[in-house]
């Protein structure tokens, strides 16, 4: 039971916590990130650059960043 | 060794903005697998050096609620908190992913779960942390890896609230004294030269400067050596790979002879080895600590602004001394 319920927080956690999204910001421009809903990742949109959320754990490092496309639609989704 | 690219101020500096010292990439490729090599294992000399620097909470007054935990050895600062400092969230980051959910996992499995804990990847060089959003900074031997140490201890300045606290234990420049020795002579003896194979490290006077440059206020360092000895010279290398602290030199010699790993350890024991048989090495940790500014903080005053002379004091007690 105990570990079923592990499970499932792990999987509501694709969602970084309330403490993580008051205190993280983009580790280039340190500018506020966004949630996308679609793509489930952080969006700075100041340097248009998107950062992964593996298994719950935000990934902020440069290297792990990728490049939205220019097109306005893409950067908005 | 690359003996010297710590050594002054002015020569730092050059290096720090020109110079990329270590490979980045590789220090994370280490730390993976030091995630799994550390796996169910508790380090004796980390835990001692986390414990120490954790010990210093206990002379402050007030109390952190918000912590963030920089890479390095943060699992041993979890499990040795213990309630020190007034923690109610703590926040971990390391530049390996596997570090991080092997912290994560490691705190699943524990009965002790009074901390709000939450966890990130992240660069030391790069902190994706908001300013003035945490009370405390911890990192325990994890800074010494970072090309722009100076960068570093400025976002974490920048990070902590007025008044907040920055501890910090790096490696120091007598670290492993006996295996830079050892494998000079081993390279001068087989290979006819000499590559790097330990990182350049901090002098204790330079952290003071550290601290200092970043702007911390009240700066304090103080040293501590630990040494540990081991059955055999392997057994250190072991030591060092499970600790993610092997070579991660951008100008390191990626081949190394068997030939001139043999004539190391065979130095190192003649050299070295103590009457019992055991091998030691060095580790000098440098702690530092700093704050960030705030009004009640003791500030120097203005020169020229004094309002009684020395001559006048001299006058006064003169006849005393």
């Amino acid at each position: 039971m105990v570990r079923l319920n592990r499970v499932l927080l792990k999987d509501a956690g694709n969602v970084i916590d309330k403490t993580l999204s008051e205190i993280l910001v983009c580790p280039l421009s340190k500018q506020p990130l966004r949630f996308c809903e679609k793509t489930k990742s952080l969006v700075s949109d100041t340097i248009g650059v998107s950062f992964p959320i593996k298994d719950g754990i935000p990934c902020l490092v440069p290297k792990d960043g990728k490049i939205l496309e220019e097109e306005g639609d893409a950067s908005k989704a | 060794s690359t003996e010297g690219a710590y050594g002054g101020d002015g020569e730092f500096q050059q290096n720090s903005s020109k110079v990329k010292i270590f490979d980045r990439d590789l220090k994370r490729i280490h730390r993976d697998r030091a995630a799994w090599l550390s796996r169910q294992k508790n380090d004796s000399f980390v835990d001692a050096v986390a414990d120490n620097l954790l010990d210093r909470l206990e002379d402050c007054k007030k109390s952190f609620p918000t912590a963030f935990c920089l890479g390095g050895s943060l699992g041993a600062v979890k499990r040795l908190l213990r309630g020190r400092g007034g923690i109610e969230k703590l926040i971990m980051m390391d530049t390996s992913y596997d570090m991080i959910k092997s912290c994560r996992d490691a705190q699943d499995d524990s009965l002790d779960n009074s901390i709000e804990t939450s966890y990130f990847v992240g660069d030391e060089e790069f902190l994706p942390v908001k300013e003035s959003s945490v009370d405390l900074i911890i990192s325990s031997l994890g800074l010494h890896w970072t090309n722009d140490l100076p960068g570093s201890m400025i976002q974490c300045k920048l990070a902590l609230k007025p008044d907040g606290l920055f501890l910090a234990a790096i490696l120091g420049g007598e670290t492993l004294k006996e295996l830079r020795i050892a494998c000079t002579l081993a390279h001068m003896e087989r290979e006819g030269g000499i590559s790097p194979r330990l990182s350049p490290l901090a002098q204790v006077r330079d952290a003071g400067n550290l601290l200092t440059r970043a702007g911390f206020s009240l700066p304090g360092v103080d040293v501590d050596e630990y040494v540990v000895k081991y059955k055999r010279a392997m057994d250190l290398i072991e030591h060092l790979r499970a600790m993610g602290e092997t070579n991660a030199l951008l100008e390191r010699n990626k081949i190394l002879n068997r030939e001139t790993a043999v004539a190391t350890a065979a130095i190192y024991d003649s050299m070295f080895a103590t009457e019992d048989g055991t091998i030691p090495a060095t580790f000098q940790v440098i702690y530092m600590t700093g704050w960030r500014e705030h009004s009640s903080h003791p500030q120097a005053k203005r020169r020229g602004s004094a309002t009684v002379s020395f001559t006048d004091l001299q006058k006064q007690f003169g006849g005393q001394s």
